[in-house]
């Protein structure tokens, strides 16, 4: 057996190590090109409608990395900004995760000092498809760790393209996640970096980087629990190693210490339910590695003696120890869970307690047509990987079996986490598609080869061993190679690895054959998966260019005279900003609260945040009451304007009208006056002849209709529910138009100052003479005055 | 009963020598290592004590000082398993690289700490 | 010579532009010119008194009929008068420009209004009244009718013309001198909203009057009753207009300035009723020679500095400083209370403290910020019955504390200090040992 290998060693290192460095730069450029793929498809918004910040959250990171560069980290750190959430104001340093900010900020800066211009608009709304261009390469590297280049390169190239993923990365989308999903996937590899080799330098790096992740995203939790079911999972099954202590226990102190510093999270870190997983396996991981130690030292017999003694003791302590802090958890209400990780273990959670968590669309859960838009062929992959894994199981493999089973389950409680299920989807459907293209490929070879040797049976240089070898180094497929020694866990350098490619083949020689198809099947297989491939990569770019590259600030139609744009938002905020003054308050729904501080640059009342329920319960209940106590409301926040989305003049379905629902419910679980079964009727909202007179006389009903009859001669046709509406003519008493833009999509009002004069009981008499004045006499009837 | 009980305590006493014998054996640099931990853990139960007492309204300092404790005692044990000439695992890593991980890591801790200490 | 002429003319012209331009505003006045509609124009001699006050205090009278073609309060959008006297309860339409709408524009763009009504008063007038909340009696003919307290005289038999003593106790409307003899009246009364809390009773009826028409029997218990019956009421309203209704004309009318009058009841015979006195004090308040305040001059600042930031930080102490004035009638006098309150105030008040005064007209007081982050407003509000409201806010935010106003080293956590510090230490030199242990 050694003599061929030597042979082999002696016959073809110079052609083997040529092919292997022709195949590493082929991987290289085949990275470059795929981050090219990946920031590239993500620019269709861009090209459509124009560069600018979509949505409405990346508008108040937009706003903040604007101060941030004004004003330096320092004033960003304690910046309290008082032009929201009137008139509580918010601590901006303590209460957002700054890692995106930052990030844009630092590049901003970087750019500056190199002397290239750009805006800082700009720099926001490519830093998502920058980073997305990261997050391949990161995929690259996880997948490499697990199951080798082949498949790291088919996972990052899906990855590039995952719909998922695109929906909230594309150019002008500078939300958390733009940056929070490349730190996870890097976070990930580091961890699966350090259980592979047991290095503290990876440890450290990991540590470091899930410090960055905590800095950009609330999601981290994911992290924090995963690594540790992940730990207890090699613990039970028994893959127990050092290696493992290595890659946990560091992971937990400097990691706990490290997202403590972020003032987001503080105490938290230590406080809140959701890490005491991590500080549990903790102590599991420490009694674990002792009894290991002891058992190492310690003849069996002995240790038989001690562990009856620890157990026994270990035991009342144990119990003692739980019980107190089963009581300590316990007292609290959530026991210990903030709101949003509760709703998240239990999906009916957030719809039962706690009204402003369930009425974000995207809390809601997936439904079925959901995934496939999102994740597209790799739905049918996943299981083939998952198999993959198995064999054989190592502990990287492991790790990603676990965290695509998690992910699958978070994803189906709220549509927002799919994007988490993406990258493990990616991983293990590149995991698959490789070990597909493996077998086919391998079996094409195998049969050109066999065919060649039968033509060659009298050539005495090529040993048997060759035809296995040179598969492996043909330079076409060079993603096989590194597959086969990929087999078992890794962690020599890089230098061994390359000696080692030879030392597996001949074994592998017996193990593989086996697995070797007919010809004419696999070249069937090859291009069917080529065939699903490219269907993958149809759906991908259609879903970037159309289904996700919506800005949602500006709308477009088509219709038969062309495209036609709705840019009314920022025709409203444009209106806000230059006609009234700097101090002025303005009053919405809380969904244009980040749009509104941003582009019209004055105070809101509410706004995305949603940190204080009560601030949001105020302005809802002041949206569904009668105009004068919708006025006072308005006036003790001193209101001056309020402003309305409306969309049933040209059919915008996400107008106020249609969230009108959820003021009704929050205002209604703060204020018991305002109450549901008032406005439905039998059980729906209705805006139509047949709606309730609560729901008539609400501010919402008359700020949304007022004068509407005027667009369409009288009728007053909502193009949105599909009806006529209720109250056709009908003054406003408290509030005066201002502002209606174009499509009449947002309608502003400002509030009436109050009266000079109080009027007396008596009625209006009539005078003896003819009671018209000069004036009224020559109009004809107008039913507004 | 008698018995029994006096079969345990052999028993524990024949552990304990066991133990102690084993431990011996172990050579010098382990042994500095170990005593190292028992330091930090010692320093990080005073903390504790002393938190029970006075109460945690310092919690960021009374944090930081416990997690450098536990931190340094962890990145030492990780030090122990890789210079451990019987891991069979961590055969090929030069002692010197384990080392120089280990004074990274600890850098980055105590800059950590600095920061969260005050 | 005809350079002369020019400039006497120029001259001219610049003045009469100035003295136009110079009309009466709040801040500056200078002469007041005052419309009086009557409906017959003896009533300038049978109110001579009345006006010749009027006159005497620095007025412009401006005598018109109501019902002449040439009336007009405004002409391209400026006030050609400062206040308005309608003397004209009969009237049913005024002529000109002049409705009731334009007498409310009149109102609510700040100027003064007297008006009387009388037993016949119309329609017209009764509107403007019930625009500004006083609601006149119902029926047409009812006058106001008092038993108890009628007038003793010798030609009047129905009691319809009484002595009402019932008078406010307000130094702001009547004067700081009591007003001795009761007031004569004849005329309607009216009623107030009692939730209304921009009127006022000035003179109200005894309890034994009632409003009913005199000569016919009373079938139905009247609607106004009592004391809830006012005779003389002044609205101030929110932009501080000044409003004064009398439910009689004969109220300012020189026979009933003169006449000596006696009670009903009571033995006290009074040489002069106390109309002129009334009048002239009411006329005093309406005309904002008194009651009229003004603050300016509005300062905050830290303890210690002089300059107004533009943020404060939660537990600051600081300084808050307004000046307050007020008109008496030729010069702007310091305004001395003890009652003026400031609140630091977001949505309710966080500090509720009385100013001090230096007697001066500037108020001052030094509070200490509250422990709450937000948005804060200084808030002044000082409603007082007759004077003029002042209602100051000034929005200013609050900050919590900077990552570096904290205390840098806290006593207790000296053993954590010295535990991280320690373990360093330990850490040293443990690699010290450990390297050079072999």
């Amino acid at each position: 057996m050694a003599v061929p290998v030597d042979a082999i060693i002696k016959q073809s290192p110079p052609s083997s190590s040529l092919r292997f460095a022709f195949g590493n730069v082929l991987a290289f450029f085949i990275l470059l090109l795929i981050g090219v793929l990946a920031f590239s498809i993500r620019l269709f918004s861009v090209i459509k409608y124009e560069s600018v910040i979509h949505e409405f959250d990346p508008y108040f990171n937009y706003r903040v990395t604007q101060f941030l560069t004004k004003n330096g980290i320092y004033d960003f750190w304690n910046w309290f900004d008082d032009r929201t959430w009137y008139p509580l104001g918010r601590v901006i340093g303590g209460t957002v995760y700054p890692g995106l900010t930052l990030t844009a900020g630092t590049i901003w800066k970087v750019l500056q000092s190199l002397n290239i211009p750009l805006s800082v608009e700009t720099v926001c709304v490519f830093t998502a498809p920058v980073f997305s261009a990261f997050a391949a390469w990161a995929t690259y590297l996880l997948t490499k760790e697990v199951k080798g280049t082949g498949a790291g390169l088919t996972a990052a190239v899906l990855l590039a393209m995952v719909p998922s993923y695109i929906s909230r990365s594309v150019a002008g989308s500078y939300d958390n996640e733009a940056v929070a999903i490349f730190a996870l996937i890097f976070t990930f590899y580091l961890y699966i970096k350090t259980l592979n080799t047991g290095s503290l330098f990876y440890a450290t790096l990991n540590s470091i980087s899930y410090f960055y992740m905590v800095c950009s995203w609330g999601g981290y939790t994911f992290i924090i629990n995963l690594i540790p079911m992940h730990a207890l999972l090699c613990i039970v099954t028994g893959r127990y190693s050092s290696r493992l202590y290595i890659a946990y226990a560091p992971l937990v102190v400097l990691g706990t210490l490290l997202a403590a510093l972020v003032p987001v999270v503080g105490f938290n870190a230590v406080m809140t339910s959701e890490h005491f997983a991590s500080f549990l396996v903790f102590i599991v991981i420490h009694v674990v590695a002792l009894a290991y130690y002891i058992k190492g030292i310690l003849s069996p017999k002995m240790f038989k003696v001690a562990a009856t003694l620890v157990i026994s003791v270990g035991l009342v302590v144990g119990v003692g120890v739980v019980a107190v802090l089963v009581a300590v958890v316990a007292s609290s209400p959530t026991k210990g869970w903030s709101g949003r990780s509760l709703s998240l273990l239990d999906p009916t959670y957030a719809s039962k307690y706690i009204p402003i968590i369930a009425s974000v669309s995207e809390h809601q859960p997936p439904t079925w047509p959901s995934y496939f838009m999102d994740i597209n062929v790799l739905a049918f992959l996943v299981p083939a990987g998952i198999i993959a894994c198995f064999s054989p199981l190592s502990d990287a493999s492991s790790f990603v079996i676990l965290y695509l089973v998690m992910s699958v389950y978070f994803s189906g409680v709220m549509v927002r986490l799919m994007l988490v299920l993406a990258p493990a989807a990616c991983i293990m459907s590149g995991i698959a598609l490789s070990e597909a293209f493996d077998v086919c490929t391998r079996s094409i070879k195998y049969y050109i080869t066999s065919l060649s040797e039968s033509l060659q049976t009298d050539a005495g240089d090529i040993v048997p061993g060759n035809n296995i070898t040179s598969p492996q180094n043909d330079v076409i497929k060079p993603d096989k190679k590194e597959e086969l020694l990929k087999e078992r866990p890794s962690r020599k350098n890089k230098k061994k690895e390359k000696e080692s490619i030879e030392k597996p083949s001949v074994k592998s020689k017996m193990t593989k054959r086996p697995l070797v198809l007919p010809v004419e099947a696999s070249i069937f297989a090859l291009f069917l998966i080529v065939l699903l491939g490219a269907f993958y990569v149809v759906h991908s770019v259609w879903a970037a260019a159309e289904a996700y590259s919506a800005p949602s600030i500006v709308l477009t139609s088509h219709s038969h005279d062309g495209l036609h744009v709705f840019d009314d938002f920022r025709e409203a905020y444009a209106w806000l900003s230059h006609n009234t003054e700097v101090d002025d308050k303005v009053a919405s729904w809380w969904d244009y609260g980040y749009q509104t501080t941003a582009m019209a640059n004055r105070t809101v009342i509410v706004d995305n945040n949603t940190w204080n329920n009560t601030h949001i319960a105020t302005v809802g209940t002041a949206m569904s009451s009668p105009e004068k106590d919708a006025w006072q409301i308005f006036n003790s926040l001193d209101v001056k304007y309020v402003l309305v989305v409306f969309g049933g003049l040209v059919g915008y379905p996400s107008d106020d009208i249609n969230k009108f629902l959820w003021m009704v419910r929050i205002g209604g679980g703060v204020f018991p006056h305002i109450k549901e079964p008032d406005y439905l009727r039998d059980g729906q909202y209705r805006i139509d002849s047949q709606a309730t007179p609560t729901m008539l006389n609400s501010l919402m009903y008359k700020l949304s209709y007022f004068r509407f009859v005027e667009t369409d001669g009288g009728k007053g046709y909502d193009r949105v529910r599909r009806t006529e509406i209720g109250k056709k003519y009908f003054k406003l008493t408290h509030f005066e138009e201002v502002f209606t833009t174009h499509h009449w999509m947002v309608r502003i009002y400002k509030l009436k100052p109050q009266k000079n004069r109080i009027r007396g009981k008596t009625k209006k008499l009539k005078s003896k003479t003819s009671s018209t004045t000069p004036r009224s006499g020559s109009l004809k009837k107008n039913p507004w005055h | 009963m008698g018995k029994s009980t006096a079969t345990t305590k052999d028993d524990a006493q024949a552990l304990f020598r066991s133990l102690h014998s084993a431990y011996s054996a172990t050579p010098t640099n382990l042994k500095i290592i170990d005593l190292y931990v028992v330091f930090a853990v010692f320093t990080a139960l005073i903390q504790v004590g002393y938190m029970a007492i006075v109460g945690s309204f310092p919690f960021n300092s009374f944090l930081s000082g416990v997690l450098s404790c536990v931190g340094t005692a962890v990145l030492a044990v990780c030090l122990r398993i890789q210079v451990n000439k019987e891991n069979k695992e961590f055969k090929d890593l030069p002692p010197e690289r384990a080392f120089a991980d280990f004074v990274l890591c600890n850098l980055v801790l105590h800059l950590v700490i600095m920061n969260f200490l005050g | 010579m005809a350079n002369f002429s020019i400039a006497t003319v120029f001259i001219a012209s610049i003045s009469l532009l100035l003295a136009l331009t110079h009309s009466f505003s709040i801040e500056n006045p200078t002469d007041r010119r005052i419309l009086v509609l009557v409906d017959d124009l003896a009533l300038k001699s049978s109110h001579s008194i009345f006006f010749s006050s009027l006159q005497a205090r620095g007025f412009e009278l401006d005598f018109k009929l109501s019902d002449d073609p040439k009336i007009a309060l405004q002409r391209y959008g400026q006030h050609l008068y400062d206040g308005l006297i309608l003397f004209s309860p009969t009237t049913e339409r005024f002529g000109g420009s002049l409705d009731v709408a334009a007498i409310l524009d009149f109102v609510d763009s700040g100027k003064d209004l007297i008006v009387a009504a009388d037993a016949n008063a119309s329609d017209l007038i009764r509107n403007i009244a019930a625009e500004c909340g006083i609601d006149f009696d119902e029926d047409q003919s009812a006058v106001v009718i008092d038993h108890g307290s009628y007038a003793v005289s010798e030609t009047e038999g129905d009691h319809t013309l009484i002595a009402a003593d019932d008078l406010i106790q307000s130094d702001v409307l009547l004067g700081s001198t009591k007003i001795e003899a009761p007031v004569l009246f004849k005329g309607i009364g009216h009623s107030l909203n009692p939730a209304n809390s921009l009127v006022v009773k000035v003179l109200s009826a005894s309890p034994s009057a009632y409003s009913a028409n005199p000569k016919s029997k009373l079938s139905t218990p009247p609607s106004l009753s009592g004391s809830s019956i006012s005779l003389v009421s002044v609205v101030q309203a929110r932009n501080n207009a000044r409003v004064v209704f009398s439910g009689s004309l004969d109220l300012f009318s020189n026979k009933f300035f003169k006449s000596p009058v006696q009670k009903a009841g009571s033995s006290n015979k009074h040489a002069k009723s106390g109309n002129e006195q009334f009048v002239t004090e009411i006329s005093k308040w309406v005309f904002h020679e008194r009651g009229h305040l003004k603050a300016v001059n509005v300062r905050h600042h830290r303890v210690g500095e002089t300059e107004e930031p533009t943020i404060y930080r939660i537990n600051d102490d600081l300084e808050y400083l307004v000046e307050i004035y007020e008109w008496s009638g030729s010069s702007w006098e310091p305004y001395v209370a003890n009652d003026v309150q400031i609140q630091f105030y977001m949505m309710s008040p966080y500090v509720l403290k009385t100013m001090s005064t230096d007697k001066k007209g500037q108020y001052v007081v030094s509070f200490k910020v509250p422990d709450v982050y937000g948005v804060f407003q200084f808030k002044v509000e000082y409603q007082r019955l007759g004077y003029t409201s002042l209602s100051l806010a000034k929005q200013i935010p609050v900050r919590p504390f900077r990552h570096n106003e904290y205390e840098r080293f806290i006593p207790t956590a000296f053993p954590y200090y010295g535990a991280s510090f320690s373990t360093m230490a330990g850490f040293l030199i443990f690699s010290f040992v450990y390297l050079y242990s072999k």
